[in-house]
C-alpha cells in the first residue's frame, strides 16, 4: 500500500501542489506568529536584563500605581535626594547614584520629533559611574554644563544629529540644548527604539522635576562578595517607610512581566487568532483538493477493490498520502515561518510600531506545535473525503456513472439551517443579555454560525451561482452561459471552494465594520462634544505632549477666545489604577460639551472628581459620593463626585481639575489643546496664528475639526492596515484553493473542453469561460463572507458598545463604499485565481482532449 | 506514388494533396498518413474505411483542421488550412465544419437545444430559425429540446450531435464512427438522418467507420491501409464492401 501511495502521490503531483502550498502557508503563518511572539519576549528580556545588568539594587518610591507601557515611568513618586548619601554609607555599597527620569521629546535636525509610536521618549541624567549606567559613551564626552546633553546613537541616526549640534528637547517645555556626546546602550544603538537624552543631574532635576531636593531613584552597586539579597536587606534598613528597594533581578522581572501583560500577550493572542483563521482557510482548501482527487480516483479505487483490496487498504493509501503531504509541507512551512516572522516584524515597524531589535528566537515548542497542527489538519481534511468515497460500492464506481452529485441532500439543508440559526441565536442572546462573558458567547455563536453557513453552502451554491452568473449570459453570451453552468454543475465543490474565501472575507468584513463603527463614533463625538474650532494635537498613540504653557500662550493670541489644555495622568480611583484627564474646569465648557448628567464640570473643585455616566452607573456613584483617590506621590485623599457626564469619547472616564492634580505631579504635560477662536475670525487665519505659536513648542500639528476627528481615528486605520495585511494571507490561501479546484476541474473536463474547441470555441473564449467560472465562485464566497461578516460585525460592535472600557464605544456603521470595494476585490481575485487554470486549459491540444479514451 | 481516384476537382468541398502526417521522430516516428491525395465531392456522403491504425481518423482530423500536417496541403473550399492560425482554424471549424464524434458529443451542462445551437452561440449569432426547425424535425428531437444529456439515451445524444453538426449549414460534416457506441437500431437511425441530410438538404458528409453496414449508406467509400489510399468504391453495398475488405486481407 505504501508503494501505491507513493506512486499515487507522484502521479498526482501537480494536483498536490495546491494542497502542499495550503498546508505550507498555514503552518508557516502559525509558526511565524509563534516565533515572533517568542522573539519579542526574548528581545525584551535581553533588553531589560542588559538595562539592569550592573545594578544590584534600586531604591525608589513605594508607589502602588501600575505603570502604563508606552509611557515613561513618571507616575512613580520622587524620593529625597539626601537618601543618596545615606545609601552610600551602607556597608557593602560600592556605588549609589541618583537617577532622574522623565518625559523628554528630542527634536531632530529637520524639526521633527524623534521616536516611533510605542516606545517612550525619555530624558534623564548622565551617570558617570559605569557600574550603574548601562549607557556607554562612544563619541564626545559627558554633559558638564547646563543644557549640554548626551543622546543615544539610535536617536542621533534618526534625527541626523551630531556632536556639536544644537537642538531642542521638550520636557515638555522646550529646552535649547547642545549635543556633547553620543552613547550606546551596552553595545546597541539604544534601549530598543527608546530615545534617551541625558542632562547633568542638576539640569535633569530642574527641567524634569522642577526641584533639586529630590530624585527619581537610586541605582546601587554592591561591593564584590556582597549578594544582591544581602545588599537589599542592608539598604532597606536605612530607608523611610514610603521608600522601597528591590534587587536588579527583580526589577528585570517586573519590567518583563509588565510588557508581557500589557502588550505582548494581547499582541501574540491577536497573531494566533489570525494564524487560526489562516489554518481554517487552509483546511477548507486541503479538504476540497482531496475531495476532488478522491472523486477522480474513485474508479481506480473501485478497480482495486474489485480485484480484492479491502476498504481499509484503500483508506490507508489516502492516509499515507495525506500524512506525507502533511509532514513534508509542515516541515517546510516551519522554516517558512522564520521568514514570515521576519516579515511580520518588518511590517509592524513599517506601520509605526517600533519593536526591539535582536535575532529570531526559535523554540522546540514551536516545532512541536506547528508539526502537530499541520499534520493533523492535513490528515483530517484529507481523510474525511476518502472515508466518504470508500462507501461507494465498487461496481457502482466502475460503471461509467457521473461521479458528480448535483443535488444537495435535505438532511444537509436542515443541519445547515439549524446550525446557522443556533449560532445566530447564541450571538444575539450574548449581545442582548450583556454581562461579562459577552465576547466568549458571541465567539461561540460566531463559530456555530460559520459552521452552519459552510454546511448549508452546497444547498444555495446552485441557485446563488445561477443568480450571480445570470448577467454573464447577456454580457458574455455563450461563454458566460457555459461559465455559469459550470459553476452550477457541482454545488458541493463550488461551495467548498468558496467556503475558504468566505471565511477570509467574513473576517475582513468584521474588522472593516468594527473599524468604521469606531471611526463613526469618533466623528460623532467630535461633532457633538467638541464645540471649538482648532486643536493642537500631539499624536494619539504612545503619547507625545506639550507644555501647559502652550495653552496659555495661545490663549493670549488676539484671534483666540479660549485655549485650554487637556492633560493626562494616572491615579488610583477607588481601587484600580485609571487614566484621568486633567482639565481647567472654568474654560472647558467653552470648547467641550460633555453632556452633563448631574452637576457641572465647570465648577469642579480641587477636591472633586467628575466621572462618566457609564462608570457612575457601574459603581453606583451619585453626585456627592465620596471616592478615595491615590496619586503617584503616594498621597491618598477623599474626593467627592462633583459631576457626571455622558460624553466620554474625548476625556475618558475620569476628569480631575488641574488644581487637584498639580500638587501631586512631577511633570505637567498636556496631550491636547482645545481652542475656540474669537467670533468672526476665519479658521485659516486662526490656524496660522496658532501654528506660529505652536512652532516654538516642537511644532505639534494644528488641526481643524475634521482633521481632529481624522487624527483621533488614525490609530483605527493603523490597526486596520495591519489586520488587512495579516488577513491578506488567508485570502491568498483561499485563492490558491480556487485555482487548485479549477485546475482539477479542468483536468476532469478535458474531453468536454476538447469538444467545445472542436465545435468552434476559440482559445480566448475558453479562457474567458474558465475565468468567469472562477469569478462566479469567488463572488459567491465573497458575498457569503460579507453576509456573515456584517452580522458578526454588528454583534461585535453591539457587544463592545456595552462595555465601559477606556475605548471609545463604537456605534454600528456599515461602510458601503468599503464593502463594495471588498466585493470588487473578491471578483478581481477570482479573475486572478482563474488565470493559470484557464491558460492551462487553453493550451490543451484539441485532439488530445477528444481522443483521450 | 499518390493515389488519385475521383470526381472533378471543382466540385470538391474538401481535399488533401500529398498529405503526410508523422507522429514522433527518429526511430519511433510513425507515418499515420503517407502522401495521401483525396477529394470529397460536394453534396455527397463519403465513407472512409480501413482497419485500426490505417490512418482514417488522422485523415479526418487533418482535413477538419483539428490537427496539422507534416507536409502537403489540405483545403476546405479554397482555403488552405496550413496557412491558418489557431484562431482562424477555430473559426473555420465553427462556421464551415460540423462534427459528430463517436462518444462524448454533447456538453452535459447544456440542454439539447443549447447543444444544437452551441456553435452559433459561440459565434454570437442567432441561428437560422427555419433551417434549425427543419433540422430538429429531421432528427426527431422536438419534444426533447429542454432535456439535459443525462436525461437522454445514447441514440438521442448522437441525434443531438448530428443536429448540432447540421445546424450551422456547414460546408462539410465530419463524423467519426458516429454509430460506434450505439445499438444497431439507434445506429441505423443516425445513418438514415445523415443520408437524409445529404439527399434532402444537399449536405456534404465524410464519415469514418469500420462497419461495412454503415459504409453502405454512403455514396462512395475511400479505403485506407497503412496511411495510404488503396481504393475507392462508388455506390457501395454492405456486401460489396465486405468483399472488398476480404479481398484486401488475402
Amino acid at each position: 500500500m505504501l508503494n501505491l501511495s507513493l506512486k499515487g502521490l507522484w502521479a498526482h503531483k501537480r494536483r498536490l501542489i495546491g494542497t502542499f502550498l495550503a498546508v505550507f502557508l498555514g503552518v508557516a503563518f502559525l509558526s511565524g506568529t509563534l516565533v515572533l511572539g517568542d522573539t519579542l519576549r526574548g528581545n525584551f528580556d535581553d533588553l531589560f536584563t542588559e538595562a539592569n545588568a550592573d545594578t544590584d539594587v534600586v531604591v525608589r518610591h513605594a508607589s502602588t500605581l501600575s505603570t502604563d507601557p508606552g509611557e515613561p515611568d513618571i507616575q512613580r513618586g520622587l524620593i529625597d535626594a539626601s537618601l543618596v548619601n545615606r545609601v552610600r554609607d551602607v556597608e557593602g555599597v560600592a556605588a549609589a547614584e541618583p537617577s532622574v527620569e522623565g518625559y523628554g521629546q528630542l527634536v531632530g535636525k529637520n524639526g521633527d520629533k524623534l521616536g516611533g509610536n510605542g516606545p517612550p521618549t525619555l530624558a534623564g541624567n548622565w551617570i558617570d559611574n559605569r557600574d550603574v549606567n548601562p549607557y556607554r559613551l562612544v563619541e564626545g564626552r559627558a554633559p558638564r554644563a547646563d543644557n549640554e546633553i548626551v543622546i543615544n546613537r539610535g536617536a542621533a541616526y534618526d534625527g541626523s544629529l551630531r556632536v556639536g549640534d544644537t537642538t531642542t528637547v521638550q520636557t515638555p517645555d522646550p529646552v535649547s540644548v547642545k549635543i556633547v556626546g553620543i552613547a550606546t546602550f551596552g553595545s546597541a544603538d539604544g534601549l530598543g527604539q527608546t530615545t534617551f537624552t541625558a542632562f547633568t543631574l542638576d539640569s535633569a532635576q530642574q527641567h524634569l522635576l522642577h526641584r533639586t531636593d529630590q530624585v527619581g531613584s537610586i541605582s546601587v552597586k554592591a561591593q564584590p562578595g556582597v549578594s544582591q539579597d544581602e545588599l537589599l536587606k542592608r539598604v532597606q534598613r536605612v530607608l523611610p517607610a514610603d521608600v522601597e528597594a528591590i534587587t536588579g533581578a527583580k526589577l528585570t522581572n517586573e519590567n518583563t512581566s509588565d510588557i508581557n501583560q500589557e502588550f505582548l500577550d494581547l499582541f501574540t493572542t491577536l497573531l494566533t487568532v489570525f494564524a487560526g483563521v489562516a489554518l481554517l482557510v487552509a483546511t477548507f482548501s486541503i479538504y476540497n483538493t482531496f475531495s476532488i482527487i478522491v472523486a477522480q480516483r474513485t474508479r481506480e479505487s473501485a478497480l482495486l477493490r474489485a480485484i480484492g483490496a479491502g476498504r481499509g487498504q484503500i483508506l490507508a493509501s489516502v492516509v499515507i498520502e495525506a500524512l506525507l503531504v502533511g509532514v513534508v509541507a509542515s516541515a517546510v512551512g516551519l522554516f517558512g515561518g522564520l521568514g514570515i516572522a521576519g516579515l511580520l516584524k518588518g511590517m509592524f515597524d513599517a506601520f509605526g510600531f517600533s519593536l526591539p531589535a535582536g535575532g529570531l528566537v526559535f523554540k522546540t515548542s514551536v516545532v512541536v506545535i506547528s508539526m502537530i497542527v499541520g499534520v493533523v489538519v492535513t490528515l483530517v481534511a484529507g481523510v474525511a473525503p476518502a472515508i466518504k468515497a470508500s462507501r461507494v460500492p465498487p461496481l457502482a464506481a466502475i460503471r461509467d456513472v457521473a461521479v458528480e452529485r448535483t443535488r444537495a441532500s435535505a438532511r444537509r439543508a436542515v443541519t445547515g439551517v439549524a446550525l446557522t440559526a443556533l449560532g445566530v441565536v447564541v450571538v444575539l442572546g450574548a449581545v442582548f443579555s450583556g454581562g461579562n462573558s459577552v465576547l466568549g458567547f458571541a465567539g461561540l455563536g460566531a463559530l456555530l454560525t460559520i459552521a452552519g453557513v459552510v454546511v448549508f453552502g452546497p444547498v444555495v451554491a446552485r441557485p446563488a451561482s445561477s443568480v450571480i452568473g445570470s448577467p454573464l449570459r447577456w454580457l458574455r453570451g455563450a461563454t458566460g452561459s457555459l461559465a455559469r453552468q459550470n459553476a452550477m454543475r457541482n454545488p458541493r465543490r463550488t461551495s467548498g471552494t468558496a467556503a475558504a474565501l468566505m471565511v477570509g472575507v467574513g473576517v475582513v468584513t468584521l474588522f472593516t465594520i468594527f473599524a468604521a463603527s469606531l471611526k463613526s463614533a469618533i466623528d460623532d463625538s467630535v461633532t457633538k462634544s467638541f464645540t471649538g474650532d482648532l486643536v493642537v494635537s500631539t499624536g494619539r498613540f504612545g503619547g507625545g505632549g506639550v507644555s501647559p504653557q502652550l495653552a496659555r500662550d495661545i490663549g493670549q493670541l488676539p484671534e483666540v477666545q479660549t485655549a485650554t489644555g487637556l492633560g493626562r495622568g494616572r491615579a488610583v480611583v477607588g481601587t484600580a489604577t485609571e487614566n484621568v484627564t486633567i482639565v481647567d474646569p472654568a474654560q472647558l465648557g467653552d470648547v467641550l460639551d460633555l453632556d452633563a448628567d448631574a452637576g457641572s464640570v465647570k465648577t469642579l473643585g480641587p477636591q472633586e472628581i467628575a466621572a462618566s455616566k457609564a462608570i457612575a452607573d457601574d459603581e453606583g456613584w451619585k453626585r456627592g459620593t465620596k471616592v478615595p483617590v491615590t496619586f503617584s506621590d503616594g498621597t491618598t485623599s477623599e474626593f467627592t463626585v462633583g459631576a457626571i457626564y455622558k460624553s466620554r469619547d474625548i476625556t475618558g472616564n475620569y476628569i480631575l481639575s488641574r488644581a487637584a492634580w498639580a500638587p501631586h505631579s512631577v511633570q505637567d504635560i498636556d496631550s491636547t489643546v482645545l481652542i475656540r477662536l474669537d467670533n468672526g475670525v476665519p479658521v485659516e487665519t486662526g490656524r496660522h496664528a496658532v501654528q506660529r505659536t505652536a512652532d516654538g513648542y516642537g511644532a505639534p500639528d494644528v488641526e481643524d475639526r475634521d482633521q481632529y476627528a481624522a487624527s483621533l481615528g488614525q490609530f483605527v486605520d493603523m490597526m486596520l492596515g495591519i489586520v488587512y495585511v495579516l488577513l491578506a494571507l488567508a485570502i491568498l490561501i483561499a485563492l490558491m484553493g480556487i485555482a487548485n479546484t479549477l485546475s482539477l476541474s479542468v483536468y476532469e473536463r478535458i474531453r468536454e473542453l476538447g469538444l467545445l474547441r472542436a465545435v468552434g470555441e476559440t482559445r480566448r473564449q475558453l479562457r474567458s469561460m474558465i475565468r468567469w467560472e472562477s469569478v462566479i465562485v469567488a463572488v459567491f464566497g465573497t458575498v457569503g463572507g460579507l453576509g456573515v461578516g456584517l452580522f458578526l460585525g454588528w454583534a461585535l460592535v453591539k457587544a463592545a458598545s456595552e462595555g465601559t472600557g477606556d475605548m471609545i464605544a463604537p456605534s454600528f456603521s456599515a461602510p458601503v463604499g468599503q464593502l463594495v470595494v471588498v466585493l470588487v476585490v473578491g471578483a478581481i481575485a477570482g479573475v486572478l485565481a482563474g488565470i493559470r487554470p484557464a491558460r492551462r486549459a487553453a493550451k490543451l491540444p484539441v485532439l488530445r482532449a477528444i481522443a483521450s479514451e | 506514388m499518390a493515389s488519385t481516384l475521383t470526381a472533378p476537382p471543382d466540385t470538391a468541398v474538401a481535399r488533401a494533396e500529398q498529405a503526410t502526417k508523422v507522429y514522433g521522430s527518429g526511430e519511433t516516428a510513425v507515418r499515420a498518413i503517407d502522401d495521401v491525395t483525396v477529394e470529397f465531392p460536394t453534396g455527397r456522403f463519403t465513407a472512409v474505411m480501413g482497419p485500426s491504425g490505417s490512418g482514417k481518423s488522422t485523415l479526418m482530423h487533418v482535413i477538419a483542421g483539428l490537427d496539422s500536417l507534416t507536409s502537403g496541403q489540405v483545403y476546405i473550399g479554397d482555403v488552405e488550412l496550413g496557412s491558418l492560425s489557431d484562431k482562424e482554424l477555430t473559426l473555420l471549424r465553427r462556421d464551415r465544419v460540423g462534427f459528430v464524434f463517436q462518444s462524448y458529443n454533447v456538453i452535459p451542462t447544456l440542454t439539447a437545444l443549447e447543444n444544437i445551437t452551441l456553435p452559433s452561440a459561440l459565434a454570437g449569432r442567432k441561428p437560422d430559425r427555419a433551417w434549425l426547425d427543419g433540422v430538429i424535425d429531421t432528427v426527431g428531437l422536438r419534444d426533447r429540446l429542454s432535456h439535459r444529456p443525462a436525461e437522454l439515451s445514447g441514440g438521442q445524444q448522437q441525434r443531438v450531435a448530428v443536429a448540432r453538426a447540421l445546424a450551422t449549414r456547414p460546408q462539410i460534416v465530419f463524423a467519426d464512427e458516429p454509430t460506434g457506441n450505439l445499438d444497431s437500431r439507434a445506429g441505423v437511425e443516425i445513418l438514415e438522418f445523415m443520408r437524409g441530410a445529404v439527399d434532402e438538404l444537399g449536405q456534404t458528409i465524410v464519415m469514418v467507420t469500420h462497419d461495412p453496414g454503415a459504409a453502405s449508406y454512403a455514396d462512395s467509400v475511400v479505403f485506407l491501409a497503412d496511411g495510404r489510399v488503396t481504393d475507392r468504391m462508388v455506390a457501395p453495398t454492405q456486401q460489396s464492401v465486405l468483399d472488398r475488405i476480404r479481398a484486401s486481407e488475402k
